[in-house]
């Protein structure tokens, strides 16, 4: 990953307007979005680097929220690009994960002993049912 | 690399049958016929996926979806994928590589219903089937047996079935639904899956990652690479990867000789075969049918009806995401269906339209996912209902806390829905890409709209506070069905009941392309099915075979 430390901070800014802090929810800047979770996320997505630094590049003299405002309305694509990246990034972050409650796509042994806890509506989905529409 | 590929080296002179396409039908047949000593090679166009290659089992598993596991090839972009041009109102999207849509497929299991097969009999809309569900029954079962279904048996909505392993659990996501349709007296059955709920066969046990989609990294989920190659090579299919087809030559007598294709390096070759099997998929198969025209079939191959690429069908889909206050652990697996109704599956005379849906309730993956459905369905809000504070609050309301009643419509078969090849873009090999022409009929909207409003009734009963309506998903969802319809009428028809071709005596197309009419279940149950019922005629009747000029 190619991004600068002008480019990270410009990302940083861009990344606070769509995320900011909130309650316990740290703002996506500091959950780290603009530093190493920016990595992973590129390296998970590469092509979303090429667009991403050419709006940076853009943004970089520009005030953050009006820019991204602006990006929304004007390159629905272009901004997709920026919120791919900040929510892919941010969302990488233990520390978010662990506040809201997410474990990841973490394996987790199912049990199919024991009788189903919904049985009972089954059998009255058997009752009411007529029987599939014959067709030879 | 497989360590079970190098001991398929050898290679043939002619082959008994070359098959195209090794994803979910190719790789059927090609077992199946080896499995009875027929000498098979089978050409796919992609590689091998394993779990390796999958970013599944990391944190990085959302982000997969965005690019190298997305199900769209313009978006993937991949060596083996072709472009699909035109601006059709719902895009096909496949994975291209051994496995095909099954390397990716939410492994949801949906045998038809008997009177999909015959549409235009009871409904006066569509095509009847050349053969009926009961033709297909036994072979379901095998099918299933293969496949490592887990389901419960004794639907009264379906004839019956046999699973060979017991259903997963519907989860909290399912029992939330399922407490919806039972306060509205609605049809809902616990979801069948071609998902190990325990270690069966080639396949591990689920340990819901909920990964499904961007592929499985316990190998739990069937697909072709587990379930029918480790024994399809080891019976002596030579099976050339990294290989396309793009063109099945003719003899003098108007029989096909083989397959040409590019090899890996882009030499041209030819397989010379005795029958020629396409697997290509819908559009796949199509695309290869009109690249092989010839003075006698100026049209494309097999195509004296000039039907080949016509009627396709995609099932378009909506979904309804039901937000409730209990903690749901939401992200949790499969994504295959927790639960699935064919409440709205028929005709009904007091509506609009004729046919119906199918509706399955599925996990919403994780956080990106959760909220990006979210954000797609309501773009209207504007920057400030989407971003900011609100970004936060529709993740606290959402996230864990929902479920999704996917909605998966019957379209039927229209000869101005259909596959051309492109004028002017091609693939990496130079060949035209596949054009697709696709628009939803009358039909399909009310049908769509009718259900998506049952459904939001569904998850109010449920208990939902908050409903979520997409619109209709632009890329669909797998199911690439018609374009070289089944028929015994060769007027109306490209292949026979056996799947030959009308037009070409040793010329077979297995496929979703073969669905004359395309019912509104998951197809590839069907798909499955009928392409081990194809091969099984081409091993009852291989001595009357007539094959092409040597
Ligand atoms: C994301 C996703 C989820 C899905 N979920 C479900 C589900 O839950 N339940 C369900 O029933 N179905 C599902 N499907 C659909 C399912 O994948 C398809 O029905 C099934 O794979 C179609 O089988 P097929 O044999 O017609 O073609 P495919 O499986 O698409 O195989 C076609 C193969 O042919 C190869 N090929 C094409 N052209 C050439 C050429 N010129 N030369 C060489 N090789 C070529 C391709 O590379 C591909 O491997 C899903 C699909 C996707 C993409
Ligand atoms: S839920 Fe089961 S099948 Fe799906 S990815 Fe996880 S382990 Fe594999």
């Amino acid at each position: 990953m190619s991004a600068d430390s002008l480019q990270r901070a410009t990302l940083a800014k861009l990344a606070d307007v769509l995320i900011p802090g909130s309650g316990k929810m740290p703002a996506a800047s500091s959950a780290g979005v603009a530093g190493e979770l920016l990595n992973r996320c590129l390296s998970a997505a590469p092509s979303l680097e090429e667009p991403l630094l050419a709006l940076l590049e853009a943004a970089e003299r520009c005030e953050h929220s009006a820019f991204a405002r602006d990006l929304a309305t004007r390159s629905p694509e272009d901004f997709a690009v920026l919120s791919t990246v900040v929510v892919g990034a941010y969302y990488l972050s233990e520390q978010v994960r662990d506040l809201i409650g997410y474990p990841g796509q973490v394996p987790s042994p199912l049990s199919i002993a024991g009788e189903p806890e919904y049985l009972p509506m089954l059998e009255r989905v058997y009752e009411r049912h007529e029987g599939y529409r014959s067709a030879e | 690399m497989l360590p079970i590929q190098r001991r398929s080296e050898r290679r043939f002179e002619s082959a008994d049958v070359a098959v195209v396409g090794a994803g979910a039908s190719g790789s059927v047949v090609s077992a199946r016929l080896a499995e009875k000593g027929f000498r098979v090679v089978c050409i796919e166009q992609g590689g091998w996926s394993t779990p390796a290659d999958y970013l599944s089992d990391q944190p990085e598993a959302e982000l997969a979806w965005v690019e190298r596991w997305n199900p769209d090839p313009n978006i993937r972009r991949g060596t083996a994928d072709y472009p699909l041009t035109g601006d059709a109102e719902v895009r096909p999207v496949m994975f291209n590589g051994v496995g095909g849509g099954l390397v990716q497929w939410a492994a949801m299991w949906q045998p038809m219903l008997p009177s999909d097969f015959r549409t235009k009999t009871l409904d006066g809309v569509g095509e009847d089937w050349p053969i009926s569900w009961r033709d297909l029954a036994g072979c379901y079962n095998r099918v299933a047996r293969d496949m490592s279904v887990s389901g419960l048996v004794g639907d009264p909505a379906l004839p019956e079935l046999s699973y060979p392993n017991p259903p997963m659990p519907i989860g909290k996501i399912g029992m939330a639904a399922a407490r919806g349709m039972d306060e509205l007296g609605w049809h809902w059955w616990p979801g069948a899956n071609a998902i190990a709920s325990r270690r069966h066969g080639h396949l591990q046990a689920c340990q819901r990652r909920g990964t499904c989609m961007t592929g499985c990294p316990e190998n739990a989920k069937a697909t072709p690479s587990l379930t029918h190659w480790p024994k399809a090579l080891s019976d002596g299919v030579q099976l050339i990867t990294e290989a396309r087809a793009r063109e099945i030559p003719l003899d003098s007598q108007g029989r096909a000789r083989g397959v040409v294709y590019f090899d890996k390096e882009g030499m041209e070759r030819l397989q010379p075969a005795q029958v020629v099997v396409l697997a290509a998929n819908a559009v796949g198969s199509a695309r290869l049918l009109l690249l092989s025209s010839s003075g006698r079939f100026p049209d494309g191959l097999a195509n004296s009806t000039g039907l080949v690429g016509r009627r396709l069908m995609q099932h378009p889909y909506q979904t309804v995401v039901a937000v409730l206050a209990d903690d749901l652990e939401s992200w949790q697996g499969p994504w295959g269906q927790s639960i699935y109704s064919l409440e709205f599956a028929e005709t009904r005379p007091e509506c609009d339209f004729v046919r119906g849906a199918k509706w399955m309730v599925m996990p919403h993956g994780g956080p990106m996912f959760a909220v990006g459905e979210h954000q797609a369905a309501h773009g209207d809000l504007g920057f400030d209902g989407l971003w900011g504070e609100a970004f936060h609050r529709a993740v606290e309301n959402i996230f864990g806390h929902s479920f999704t009643w996917g909605i998966q419509t019957e379209d039927l078969p229209e000869d101005h829905n259909r596959v051309v090849l492109d004028p002017e873009v091609t693939d990496s090999s130079g060949l035209p890409a596949a054009r697709v022409e696709y628009e939803l009929s009358e039909n399909t909207r009310s049908m769509l709209s009718f259900n998506v409003s049952r459904a939001v009734e569904a998850a109010e009963a449920a208990g939902a506070t908050e409903t979520i309506v997409s619109g209709v998903w632009p890329t669909g969802i797998g199911h690439v069905l018609g374009t070289t319809p089944m028929g015994d009428d060769p007027d109306s028809s490209v292949v026979d009941r056996w799947c030959r071709t009308h037009d070409v005596s040793n010329l077979y197309v297995v496929d979703g392309g073969v669905f004359p009419s395309g019912g509104s279940a998951n197809p590839t149950a069907t798909i499955l099915a009928n392409a081990l019922r194809v091969a099984d005629r081409l091993i009852a009747t291989r001595r009357q075979q007539e094959a092409a000029a040597a």
